[in-house]
């Protein structure tokens, strides 16, 4: 049995870990900035992943859950006058009962569908969240204009949040790897309609990871809200986000625990290093990798198109 | 008491009328066979039964409960599974984590015991050697031999087989009906789609015979095979 002892991959992260808690002594505040962009992908990939790579899930729309988490921990502080980490944790109870709600019907529409429908309800919670102001006269989302939130404490906290959220995530993917729940979201990505004649309760499975994934990713929007000290919702409810967790977790490995993060990292240093000054450079480069990666590459990629095809809906005979 | 009975269960596509008003009692034990022509509602008795779909009309009971309307996970649980007419499977884990994943959800055992039940469950079926090879590598009758096993892990005491011996050559259909005597031994009780004669009347303790959705003959199986509806409709003169 190696249910509780730690393989290769796990100790190495465990190291790369404790030598992050300490890296901000060694660094100057660029480079820690850096290291927080590249954690907050991280932790947004890699929860994207939690649905799609394990439940085979293609969500379009997590976006609405980093927008909820920013609005909702801007809200929280700046009306209930809370703290910003009281402010994230009950920002993130709020994402899960909207998770829940939504992802209670959604969760039934299978492979394409799933996703078109995920993705049309993300313009439609943009639209909410820049009509809200006008439409219910309480002040949440400032509309078009945004919100400011009062100037955050330092970079150093955001550094160690951001990092706690991707280990977080990292440490949710690898116990998926080797739990039951783990075990059962593997079989319906496989194939949903055996899991099901196996005894898998699909779709209580797939609520609970996606409600779990848009936690993570609500908490994350909320660090990235006070961290920018401004949010509004074009921004915050913006499917380039969406576009860019996808690419990250396709690039990285879909399905695994490392990839992710990995993703994360080389798509933030690429963005770095190209993209400041030639953004559009920097989206073709992204375009000519994808391309170059399921060309020459096919097992990184496969898992998505295979999920977009293979689900028809309907009984095997 | 029967374990399953089954009450004028009815199923239309449309116009079509794929089951129709099919009655039938499976005894604790017992190894019904269910044969009947291409397109006779073989596979669509198995589906409403097993609640991958439902039902137009008619009602299931599983130890005199009805069970219509559950859904087939709780179906599953509850005691009824089938197997696929193609067969089915989780083609990127390996061999052993398919059944393993049915011992988990199915019977809902946790990670050890499914473990190590997935594993007898391998050598019963004669695929321990295969157990970590990726089930999509398998041979057709291969994946037939790790549908039974997935279905006996999930402890399921109505098992459905949905021509679990097709495209099985002789000496291996005698391998298989050996192998489903024991998995009765084991306290299944077995229903059978099989187009292959010999092995229905080696093996079924009764046959239920469909025609076009209806049920035409039901009996022991050298009676059934004798009764001229059923020769006219699905054995053909040549059987005769
Ligand atoms: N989902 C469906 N939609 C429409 N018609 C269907 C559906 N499933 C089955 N049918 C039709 O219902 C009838 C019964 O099909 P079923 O698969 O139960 O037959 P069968 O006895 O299992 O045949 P076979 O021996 O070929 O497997 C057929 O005419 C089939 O085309
Ligand atoms: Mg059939």
């Amino acid at each position: 049995m190696r249910f509780l002892s730690l393989g290769p991959g796990e100790v190495a992260a465990l190291l790369l870990l404790l030598l992050l808690l300490l890296f901000p002594a060694a660094a100057g505040a660029y480079q820690i900035r850096l290291a927080t962009v590249i954690f907050m992908w991280a932790a947004l990939a890699g929860s994207w992943n939690l649905l799609a790579g394990y439940a085979g899930a293609v969500d379009l729309g997590p976006v609405v859950y980093y927008g909820v988490g920013a609005f909702a921990t801007a809200a929280l502080m700046l009306r209930a006058h809370l703290p910003f980490l009281v402010s994230l944790v009950l920002a993130g109870g709020v994402a899960m009962v909207i998770a829940y709600a939504v992802g209670t019907p959604t969760l039934r529409l299978r492979g394409a569908y799933f996703a078109i429908g995920t993705l049309a309800l993300a313009e439609s919670a943009k639209q909410l969240a820049l009509a809200w102001d006008r439409l219910t006269g309480i002040p949440l989302t400032g509309g078009s204009a945004g919100v400011s939130l009062p100037l955050s404490a330092g970079y150093l906290l955001f550094y160690y949040v951001m990092l706690a959220l991707a280990s977080l995530v990292t440490a949710a993917a690898l116990w998926l790897g080797r739990s039951k729940f783990g075990y059962g979201l593997r079989a319906i990505g496989e194939n949903d309609r055996l899991a099901e004649a196996s005894g898998v309760n699909i779709h209580r499975l797939k609520r609970r990871v996606y409600v779990g994934s848009a936690l993570l990713i609500a908490w994350t929007g909320g660090t990235a809200g006070y961290w920018l000290s401004y949010i509004n919702a074009s921004d915050f409810f913006g499917a380039g986000l969406t576009f860019q967790m996808v690419v990250m977790v396709l690039l990285g490995g879909l399905g695994t625990p490392f990839g992710p993060p990995l993703g994360a990292l080389f798509l933030t240093l690429a963005a770095e290093i190209l993209g400041t000054r030639f953004v559009y450079h920097y989206l073709i480069a992204i375009g000519v990798l994808i391309v170059a990666v399921s060309l020459f590459m096919p097992a990184g990629l496969a898992g998505v198109g295979r999920l977009l095809r293979s689900r028809r809906a309907g009984v095997q005979p | 008491m029967s374990i399953l009975e089954v009450r004028a269960l009815t199923k239309s596509f449309g116009s079509l009328v794929a089951l129709d008003r099919v009655d039938l009692k499976l005894a604790e034990g017992e190894i019904l066979g269910i044969i009947g022509p291409n397109g006779a509602g073989k596979s669509t008795l198995f589906n409403l039964i097993a609640g991958l779909e439902r039902p137009s009309a008619g009602a299931v009971y599983y130890r005199g409960a009805a069970i219509s309307g559950l859904t087939t996970d709780a179906v599953c649980r509850l005691g009824i599974t089938k197997t696929f007419q193609i067969p089915q499977l989780f083609p990127r884990m390996s061999v052993l984590e398919n059944v393993f994943v049915a011992g988990l959800y199915g019977k809902g055992v946790s990670l050890g015991p499914a473990r190590y039940q997935a594993e007898t469950w391998l050598e019963f079926v004669g695929l321990a050697d295969k157990a970590a090879a990726a089930a999509e590598t398998l041979s057709l009758p291969e994946r037939r031999r790790l549908d039974l096993a997935r279905v006996l892990a999930t402890d399921a005491r109505v098992l459905l087989l949905d021509e679990n011996m097709a495209g099985l050559n002789q000496r291996e259909v005698a391998a298989s009906v050996a192998l489903l005597r024991q998995v009765r031994d084991r306290g299944r009780s077995l229903m059978v789609i099989e187009h292959i004669m010999r092995a229905i009347a080696d093996l079924a303790d009764r046959v239920l015979v469909l025609n076009y959705g209806e049920k035409i003959a039901e009996g022991r199986p050298r009676d059934v095979m004798r009764d001229p509806a059923v020769i006219k409709a699905y054995l053909g003169e040549a059987y005769t």
